[in-house]
Order: structure tokens, then C-alpha cells, then sequence
């Protein structure tokens, strides 16, 4: 804890120092900056709002789905699929839908904006409640059962508690995404118009279009400090506070000492600031303890409200995903009852550029986080040292490093096509090695003790002990991680192949910069659509047939037991 | 003396499951009675479906046919009046060993106060004083078997159920709960009024019923119904103690 806040002390160091020396180099970029606060409000703000809705939309689907077979049936495959493709392609459209819903207000775009980052938050939470849920172990289900646990008081005792560990593990993924997609989000063009909501995001891109390098480094910092902080002071404490409500399995086994609980505890410990907080929140806690009752009562003296409120739930599900599917059916065959453009013919060389670009991306990721994760995983000295600044730039979203990579591309290529070339591959490799390294640190760290033990015990070594331990035991969390990943680098593609970046755009062959040149400059809705639909295809190719059955062997063969 | 009031009836109780369009039979006609004042244990190898004997008795499943009536109505899981302990504990980790307790309680709309004067004395009845705000994972197996014993007793039930509540439980500690629920069980003050045990040691049935169901494995049919008249407190040293081992153990085999 205490090295934790001495790096946090750190990195507030650099920063100012940074700032400091950005605003004597260009004062006309400190003045801008000054704008940065109320700027990074808006933005988390908007966060903020996404998640909230994606929380309730999560507990919602999830809960639904578990607790009913037959919804589960279609809820869980409509789920996967939303969660595995590449959204960001989906947003000129979405933003349109709003736009023109709201006649081209601002609060319409605030409303697209705020519905992106939720298509980018929601999923994932939703899969976690669900397995919660159906994961709890039948005694307790049991116990619950027998003990007459039922509607709000089963929720609220037995089934949130229990999914509160996963809530909170892809909370924290969620907000990740969520940043990516903020920056993205807060500037868009469609055709000649243009949106912009002022926010980091759109600070840091216009910076980029002038090629202002100090507001770009300004916007950075201010950008990694809020993630920062965020993660301090929100994530870290609640992960702590979550292993409370983890299982333990392995009944009778004596386990590591969790500290006792008390309220609040995981506030970062200003005691003054804790016990204000305390006697603010006790009205507040006091009144949902007794809302909670009066909820207990009124469930308990009408068992059938919450079957109604499921069915309606489910009624309004299957009528919503009805008009999705039949004027989604519609517009499909519409597409294809024409005559394909001359423009379809280059979807697959495409694809396969893209492709290749991110598994080039990749095999770089997978060199450096492999050997990386080994050296984190076992020296707890080095990973003292070495985490804190790779959280740093772990923390920067890889749509706001745009401006920068594509920057140093231009110094280091010569050609402009190569220099486009190149900002593509990193922007995939920043945006796929976080979920690469962070999954396989995990995964050297959760090997036992024991069987480290046996291996130095057996005098395995070098080769050998890599070949026998390290890389078995990090085989499940290097699929996870790399299916996170792709699904990142996916998204990532929509906005690495068409760079705008000192008042010209760079642009290199590719699915992504197909989907910008239909949504910028041609404004083409049939090429917009029949490349988001192969894109869908590939993404949703390789899940089925690379990372599911990869998964499914690794979970058998490299399981853990512990 | 007048005759006991009858509880639970098991009527020809078979489950089933089927794979694959294939019949697999676990339970077949189990069928008997249970009165206030009884103690029965089922005994039986491994494989003799006495688990879910006991979920079906307690209404978590239910029978492929044949019923269970309590008081002359069919078992619902939620009835108040039957209470259920575990072998894996199932405790609930995220709750205080006094909200582990007062967990049917509150299910029940028991106002607060009652509800903690209630945990309070069943909390004391097992002997956990002192350990009121602990979590579950603060506590020994024992400790936590416990705590699933007070939750039980807290609802006042007629029946208790347990399904191997010490097999988790080192010999010692066993040994102590075992003693300890006969105690609450002969006490007329406290609940329970009847206690039902599933469990794989002869032995311990033998100790503590004083009515043993014996199944045969797959399926778990009847074997006997045996009277277990030895005074009490029994000493497993005794001949006749062995006798009724012995005599059970032949049963099995």
C-alpha cells in the first residue's frame, strides 16, 4: 500500500513537472489547457452516466438470463455475438439515429456519445452476473431455498452478493473499454457535417488535426491522471473490498487472513474524510436498509409481481429484438437483391490487410508481454518498480495516442505510406499488449506455490522449467488475454487506417479506412454496411473456429487444481 | 403414554433420471414414517442416493412419484417448520455469523429486535458467543458447522434435517456436535422435535438414532428399519453397541 502511494506520488511528480515544462514551451497550449478540468469532468461524466446504465442493464440481462432457460436460449448468443464484434464500425450509424432523433441538438449527441460507451461497457458485466449467478453452489442455493429466500430478499442477500466479485473484476475492464471509446467518440464527422462535445477526447484529438504537440502532451497527461486516479481511488479499494464476497470453495481449509470488515473501510484512510463520509452516507444507508424491508414485504405479500415484472421484462425483450432482427433482415436483403458495388470486390484483399496488420500486432505483443509477464510474475521486486510505470501507459486509451504514434511514425519512416503503415500496426499493438500482459501476469502469479516448489525441488531450470511450468500454467490466461485482445485490436482498426493528423489524413488499405472513406468522403451507405458485415464475419469466424475450441482444450488440459 | 404425533410421511417415494431416452433409477418405493420425538438416521454405501432422499424429503426435489407429506400437506422447500443443515456448511460468506442466523428469520419478516435476541440465544446454545460479527471464513469447520446448526434451530423447526452434517469435520469435533445436538434434541425447552440424519457411518447412527433406515445401493431401495433400544448415553464400547454394527454393516454388504 505504502509503495503503491509513494508511486502515485511519483507519477504526480512527472506529471506536473511535465506540464510545467509543456506550458513555458508553448504558453498558447497552457492557456487552452486551463479549459482541462471542467473538459475532463464532462468527459467522466459522461463515464459515468454510461456505466450506471450499463450496471442496471447488466444485473438485468444477467439475472434474466440465469435465472430463466428458455430466455437464456437466445439472450446468450445474442450476447456473445454483441460482445465479440467490433462496435465502433456500428457509430456513424448510431450517431445519425440520434441526431436526426434530436434534430441535430447537442443532448443528441451527449446521447450518442453516452450510447457508445455503453455498447463498450455493458456486455461483458452481463456475462458476469450471469455466471455468477449460475455458478453459486447448490447448498447455498440450497440454504437460500430452504430458509425461504424469495424475490428481493433472494436478491438482495443471496444472488448480488454472489455477484459481486465478477461485477466488480469487469467493472474495471468496462471502464478500460470505455475510455477507448470516449475518445473516439467525443469528435465525428459523417459526411461534411461534423459533432464535437467538449471533453478530452475532442481536446486531444483537434490538437492532433492542428499537430499542437503541447496541447497533445497537455491532454495526455490530464487524460492518464484522471484514469489514474480513478483506478486509485475507486477500482483498487473495491477490488479489495470484493474478495469478501469471493467463495471459498475448499471448505475447512484455513485460508490467508482477510482483515475484518468495517463500513467504508476500503476509503483511502484520511480518518477525517472517512468519518464525514461515514455519518453523510449513514441517512442514506439507513433509508435503503428500510426501503429494502418495506421491497421484502411487498414481495413477499404478492410472490406474483415478480413473475409479472419477468414476463413484461421478457415481452419487451423479445418485441425489441424482433424489429432489430426483421428490419435488420430487411436491410440485408435489400443490400443484396442489388447489384453489388464495384467497391465489394476489394472487401477480402482488405480483410486481409487488416488481418495481417493485427496479427503482425500481435506477434510483437506476444514477444515482449511473454517474457515480461515471466520476469513480473516472479520478482516481486521488479514488479514494484516496473508496474506502476507500465499502468501509466497501460492507462492511455490507444485512440488517444493517435496524434503521438503516428508522430513518431512520420520521424522514423521516410514514405508517408510507410509511416501510415506503420502508426496502423502500433496503434493495433497499443491497443491489444495491456490485456496481453496484465492476463499473463495473472496467470505466472496464480501458479501454486507448491508446485513451484517441486519444480526448483527437481532442479528444473531454463528450458525445461518454461517448457514444464511457466508456459502450461500461462496457456488459459494467454487465450483470455488474447481473445480481449483481438477484440480490442478489432475495434482499434476503425480508427488506425485513417489517421487526420496536421490538417491532412493519412490512410493506408484496409477494412477501417474502408468504413472512413464511406462515412467521410463518399458517404457510400451500401460500401459502409457490406464492410461492417465482413468484418463481423471474420471477427465472428475466428471466434468460433481459433479461440472457442483453443479455450475449451486449454480449460480441460491447464487447469490449475488447487 | 400417548401416542407420538406423526410428522412426516414418505410414501413410495422413486426418483429417476433419464439420459438419453435410458431410465436410471436411484431411489425406488422408499416409504416411512416419522413422529415428534424420533430420531432416525438413513444409512447407506455410497451410491445409495441418500442425498437426494434427504432434498426430496425437505421439498428442494421432487420425487418421480410417490409424495412426502408433512402434517398431512405435501413439503414445500420454504416451510418453516423443517429446517435443513449441510455438509459443506453453506454459509453465506458475504454475512456475520449473527445475519448467517438470522437468515430464515428475516426471510419470515421477524421484526429486528426479536430476530437478534433469538440469534443471540441459539448463538449461545452451540457455543459461539463471542464470534457474532465474525465472517464464515474466520471460523473453523467445526465453528462453521455451527453456525449451520444455530441458522437451523433459529427457525424453531419441528424437523430437523441433516444431510452428513460432521463428515467435513475432524473425529473430535464430530464427536463434541454430535453430543451436543442429542442434548438440544432430548431438551423439550428447544427445537428441534424430531431430527432426521443422512449419513455413511454405521457407526454414528448407531450412537444417535433410535431408528435406523438402512439403503442398498443403485438404486437405494429399503434394506431394513431397524429399533435401536439401547439406553442412552450409549457407549460405543459395550458389546451390544457392536452388535447393532455389526448386525447393520451385514445388511450393507
Amino acid at each position: 500500500m505504502r509503495g503503491r502511494r509513494r508511486a502515485l506520488r511519483f507519477v504526480a511528480g512527472i506529471l506536473v513537472l511535465a506540464g510545467i515544462v509543456a506550458a513555458i514551451a508553448s504558453p498558447q497550449a497552457a492557456l487552452k489547457a486551463l479549459q482541462l478540468p471542467l473538459f475532463a469532468l464532462f468527459s467522466t461524466s459522461r463515464m459515468v452516466a454510461a456505466y450506471l446504465i450499463g450496471l442496471v442493464f447488466a444485473i438485468a440481462y444477467g439475472h434474466t438470463a440465469a435465472t430463466s432457460r428458455r430466455a437464456a436460449l437466445i439472450m446468450l448468443p445474442i450476447l456473445d455475438v454483441l460482445q465479440s464484434i467490433p462496435i465502433l464500425a456500428f457509430f456513424p450509424a448510431a450517431l445519425l439515429f440520434f441526431v436526426v432523433t434530436f434534430q441535430g441538438s447537442a443532448i443528441g449527441i451527449e446521447f450518442a456519445v453516452v450510447f457508445l460507451i455503453f455498447t463498450s461497457m455493458a456486455w461483458n458485466m452481463a456475462f458476469g452476473v450471469y455466471e455468477s449467478l449460475t455458478t453459486i453452489p447448490q447448498d447455498l442455493e440450497a440454504a437460500g431455498s430452504s430458509f425461504g429466500l424469495t424475490g428481493w430478499l433472494r436478491f438482495r442477500l443471496l444472488e448480488f452478493p454472489a455477484a459481486i466479485p465478477k461485477l466488480v473484476y469487469n467493472s474495471i475492464l468496462s471502464w478500460t473499454n470505455g475510455w477507448f471509446f470516449l475518445v473516439a467518440s467525443e469528435v465525428f464527422q459523417v459526411g461534411s457535417s461534423k459533432f464535437a462535445r467538449p471533453g478530452l477526447g475532442a481536446f486531444i484529438a483537434d490538437a492532433g488535426r492542428n499537430g499542437d504537440v503541447g496541447s497533445i502532451a497537455i491532454g495526455l497527461g490530464v487524460l492518464a491522471a484522471v484514469v489514474l486516479a480513478l483506478d486509485f481511488f475507486v477500482w483498487r479499494p473495491l477490488s479489495v473490498w470484493s474478495e469478501r464476497f469471493r467463495m471459498d470453495t475448499a471448505s475447512g481449509r484455513e485460508l490467508a487472513k482477510v482483515p475484518r470488515y468495517e463500513p467504508f473501510r476500503w476509503m483511502p484512510r484520511f480518518p477525517a474524510v472517512r468519518r464525514t463520509i461515514i455519518a453523510r452516507a449513514h441517512p442514506a444507508t439507513q433509508a435503503y436498509h428500510r426501503a429494502s424491508v418495506r421491497l421484502d414485504r411487498a414481495y413477499a405479500s404478492h410472490p406474483n409481481v415478480v413473475r409479472d415484472v419477468r414476463v413484461v421484462d421478457l415481452g419487451l425483450f423479445v418485441i425489441v429484438l424482433l424489429l432489430v432482427v426483421t428490419t435488420g433482415l430487411i436491410g440485408l436483403g435489400q443490400l443484396f437483391l442489388r447489384p453489388l458495388p464495384p467497391e465489394a470486390a476489394g472487401l477480402p484483399w482488405a480483410a486481409l490487410l487488416s488481418f495481417s496488420r493485427l496479427l503482425l500486432a500481435y506477434g510483437i505483443a506476444l514477444g515482449w508481454t511473454i517474457p515480461m509477464a515471466v520476469v513480473l510474475g516472479e520478482s516481486e521486486r521488479v514488479s514494484r518498480y516496473l508496474t506502476p510505470a507500465l499502468e501509466i501507459f497501460a492507462s492511455l486509451p490507444a485512440t488517444a495516442l493517435l496524434p503521438v504514434i503516428l508522430g513518431f511514425s512520420l520521424a522514423v519512416v521516410a514514405s508517408t505510406g510507410g509511416a501510415a503503415q506503420l502508426a496502423a500496426i502500433l496503434i493495433g499493438l497499443f491497443s491489444m499488449q495491456w490485456y496481453l500482459l496484465f492476463n499473463l501476469v495473472a496467470g505466472v502469479r496464480s501458479i501454486p506455490q507448491d508446485l513451484r516448489e517441486a519444480a526448483r525441488s527437481f532442479g528444473l531450470r531454463g528450458r525445461p522449467y518454461w517448457r514444464r511450468l511457466l508456459l502450461p500454467a500461462m496457456t488459459p490466461s494467454l487465450l483470455t488475454g488474447s481473445i480481449t485482445a483481438w477484440g480490442a485490436g478489432w475495434n482499434a482498426l476503425i480508427v488506425s487506417e485513417y489517421i487526420e493528423y496536421a490538417q491532412r489524413p493519412y490512410t493506408v488499405t484496409g477494412l477501417g479506412s474502408l468504413i472512413n472513406q464511406a462515412v467521410l468522403v463518399t458517404g457510400d451507405t451500401e460500401v459502409l454496411l457490406l464492410t461492417i458485415l465482413t468484418m463481423i464475419v471474420v471477427v465472428l469466424a475466428m471466434n468460433k473456429l481459433v479461440w472457442r475450441p483453443l479455450l475449451k482444450r486449454a480449460a480441460i488440459r491447464y487447469r490449475l487444481e488447487v | 403414554m400417548a401416542e407420538p404425533h406423526p410428522l412426516l410421511k414418505v410414501k413410495d417415494v422413486t426418483k429417476s433420471y433419464f439420459e438419453d431416452g435410458k431410465e436410471f433409477k436411484i431411489l425406488d418405493l422408499i416409504r416411512f414414517e416419522l413422529a415428534e420425538q424420533d430420531f432416525v438416521c438413513v444409512v447407506g454405501p455410497s451410491g445409495s442416493g441418500k442425498s437426494t432422499l434427504l432434498r426430496i424429503l425437505v421439498g428442494l426435489e421432487k420425487p418421480t412419484s410417490g409424495e412426502v407429506l408433512f402434517e398431512g400437506q405435501p413439503i414445500r422447500a420454504d416451510n418453516p417448520q423443517v429446517a435443513m443443515v449441510f455438509q459443506s456448511f453453506a454459509l453465506f460468506p458475504w454475512l456475520t455469523v449473527t445475519q448467517n442466523v438470522e437468515l430464515g428469520l428475516e426471510a419470515q419478516n421477524v421484526p429486528l429486535p426479536a430476530r437478534q435476541t433469538r440469534a443471540r440465544r441459539f448463538i449461545d446454545a452451540v457455543g459461539l458467543t463471542g464470534f457474532e460479527n465474525a465472517f464464515p471464513r474466520e471460523l473453523s469447520g467445526g465453528m462453521k458447522q455451527r453456525v449451520g446448526i444455530a441458522r437451523a434451530l433459529a427457525i424453531e423447526p419441528l424437523l430437523l434435517c441433516m444431510d452428513e452434517p460432521f463428515s467435513s469435520l475432524d473425529p473430535l469435533t464430530a464427536q463434541n456436535l454430535r453430543d451436543e445436538i442429542l442434548q438440544l434434541w432430548s431438551d423439550p425447552q428447544l427445537p428441534p422435535k424430531a431430527v432426521l440424519m443422512v449419513t455413511h457411518s454405521i457407526e454414528e447412527a448407531v450412537y444417535l438414532a433410535d431408528r435406523v433406515i438402512v439403503l442398498s445401493s443403485r438404486p437405494g431401495r429399503m434394506v431394513a428399519e431397524l429399533v435401536i433400544d439401547l439406553p442412552r448415553p450409549r457407549n460405543r464400547k459395550e458389546p451390544e453397541f457392536y452388535g447393532w454394527v455389526d448386525e447393520i454393516y451385514s445388511l450393507i454388504v
